[in-house]
């Protein structure tokens, strides 16, 4: 498949903070892929390089195979960004083409206003007496108005509700079909798995996993066995056993993490080994996210620049 | 290209006359003032149709230096708070354009409001010139104000729209009085006519004074705002660039 973005090394440095380090990816014609991580992890920065706002302060990134700023480039992107407030003193519809005449060829206003699920009654409103969830729907409609190949949705279900959200990947799945590729971050773990062909997992400035849905679901879940038990060697002897990642002990039981809990609860009772009050616990996907990208020793204030 | 152009200018428009505060300070206090500097006040001229005509240009210029630093300054401000600047710069459209209908929504404006200023003299004092002589100062007007408007991108510069708004109003009041937009310049001790002399706004003010009398702007006027010009542009590029880097 054609790649249509391209980063390769890249790394920025602000000024007290390395807000991404050393990353490098590609991304297909044609594809859905998710920025996942908590906010902080550096997907906004990630965006604003792609999108040719920031420089990187190592790498290099290709949009198209060229420069993210070159005039070629930016006529067939387009991008939902966080927190953009529209242009005051405008209505909805004037500001919708007024963008739309950017482009070489724009999308129809017939087929762009179904698409972010406008009402007719809106158009006449002015942009900026919107309501925070119009307003979103407005952002979308500007990313979509130059009919781009390539679009770019920051953040772009915050503050809707659930049904609008629902109906807004709806929408954005139809583009997939006309062969647009979008990339997308998010924080919230469900809608990366639901509608992303491929999710690719940031923390703290670094690609932690990469893959489908699956992929890092499976990487993300983490199943364990716990018991109890007095024998001293018990711990040394379960790191022996195949399959077994990690052997901790917390809160007097001992906690056994392991993809293949049949396995080892087989070994358990073929060596007789002496514990008691076993449980099997297969830990929750949302669990595992928040843990593998909680950091209790982060400051979250320093956070802000994600 | 061409419609890429209609459709900013166009917009541009619409913003700025849907602006209530454009209506309050750029035409309706200007006329205000004339008003009662002219007709309430008496200042016991010496030619009263003459003060009535040099005031008439003290109001426009007035007018025209107010909407140049702020309408335009605080405008800058607020699109750069709000994060429009930040997707302008992901559209195609080139940074000229954009500029340019800034450009004209203003002049626009500006035309706007010196048609209204001067037709308010009209009605009020039926200040009588010369057709060449209305044109002359319209024109000078609408042109000298550009060292105001490079003022007005340098207001743009700053951080918080609050900033922007107290700081070029204070601006454009001391340029005002300074400048003697308010009260006539004999009126100064002879110390601040000389600090008058070598501000913009005199400057502005008097090219139109002038040309009501009969005269030509002089060379003193010309290279004054020009060197300004300059000054403010230069200022306001460098700052930008400074701020670009990231």
């Amino acid at each position: 498949m054609d790649t249509i973005v391209e980063m390769k090394n890249i790394t920025k440095q602000f000024k007290n903070k390395k807000a991404v380090d050393n990353i490098s990816f590609s991304i297909d014609k044609g594809s859905i892929v998710a920025i996942l991580g908590p906010n902080g992890a550096g997907k906004t920065t990630v965006i604003s390089m792609l999108l040719g706002l920031i420089k990187p302060t190592q790498g290099t990134v290709q949009v198209m195979g060229k420069d993210p700023r070159d005039i070629e480039v930016r006529q067939r992107i387009g991008a939902m960004l966080q927190e953009v407030s529209v242009m005051d003193a405008l209505k909805v519809h004037e500001l919708i083409n007024l963008i739309r005449s950017y482009y070489p060829r724009p999308l129809d206003i017939d087929q762009l206003i179904p698409l972010t699920g406008l009402q007719k009654e809106d158009l006449n409103r002015y942009a900026n007496k919107l309501s925070g969830g119009q307003k979103r729907r407005l952002g979308f409609a500007l990313a979509l108005a130059g009919n781009p190949d390539l679009i770019f949705l920051d953040e772009p279900t915050v503050g809707l509700d659930v049904t609008a959200r629902r109906v807004f990947w709806e929408q954005v799945r139809s583009l997939t079909q006309q062969g647009k590729t979008i990339l997308f971050t998010t924080h919230y773990l469900p809608e990366a798995e639901d509608y992303a062909d491929r999710v690719i997992l940031f923390d703290q400035g670094v690609i932690i996993a990469d893959g489908t849905p699956d992929d890092i679901k499976s990487k993300l879940t983490v199943s364990s066995i716990s018991f109890k038990s007095d024998d001293p060697d018990l711990c040394s002897f379960l790191l022996t056993l195949p399959n077994v990642h990690d052997v901790y002990e917390k809160e007097g039981r001992i906690y056994t993490v392991t993809e293949d809990t049949d396995g080892i609860l087989a070994s358990i009772f073929e060596h007789k080994l002496a514990v008691r009050d076993i449980r099997v616990e297969h830990g929750r996907l949302d669990d595992a996210f928040e843990q593998l990208t909680t950091h209790p020793e982060m400051d979250t204030k320093g956070a802000a620049i994600s | 290209m061409m419609n890429v152009i209609t459709m900013q200018c166009k917009a541009e428009l619409r913003r700025i006359f849907r602006n209530p505060y454009y209506v309050f300070w750029s035409l309706i206090l200007p006329i205000i003032f004339y008003y009662i500097f002219t007709r309430i006040v008496n200042t016991n001229p010496d030619d009263k149709g003459l003060w009535q005509a040099h005031y008439l240009m003290s109001m426009t210029t007035f007018s025209v230096m107010g909407s140049s630093i702020m309408t335009l300054g605080i405008r800058i401000v607020q699109e750069r708070v709000h994060g429009w600047s930040t997707y302008m710069r992901i559209t195609p459209l080139p940074e000229g354009v954009y500029f340019f209908g800034k450009m004209f929504g203003q002049s626009v404006m500006h035309l706007f409001s010196i048609i209204i200023i001067f037709t308010a003299g009209y009605l009020i004092n039926g200040v009588s010139l010369t057709a060449s002589q209305w044109i002359l100062s319209g024109l000078w007007i609408l042109i000298g104000c550009a060292p105001f408007l490079a003022l007005g991108t340098l207001v743009g510069t700053m951080k918080k729209v609050d900033t922007a708004s107290g700081v070029s109003n204070a601006i454009y009041m001391v340029l005002a009085v300074l400048g003697a937009m308010w009260f006539p310049l004999d009126s100064f001790p002879k110390g601040l006519q000389l600090v008058s002399k070598w501000l913009p706004s005199y400057n502005f003010g008097n090219g139109a004074w002038e040309l009501i009398q009969g005269n030509a702007p002089s060379w003193d006027n010309i290279l004054i705002l020009s060197g300004y010009l300059v000054f403010f542009v230069v200022l306001s590029t460098y700052i930008r660039k400074k701020q670009e880097v990231v």
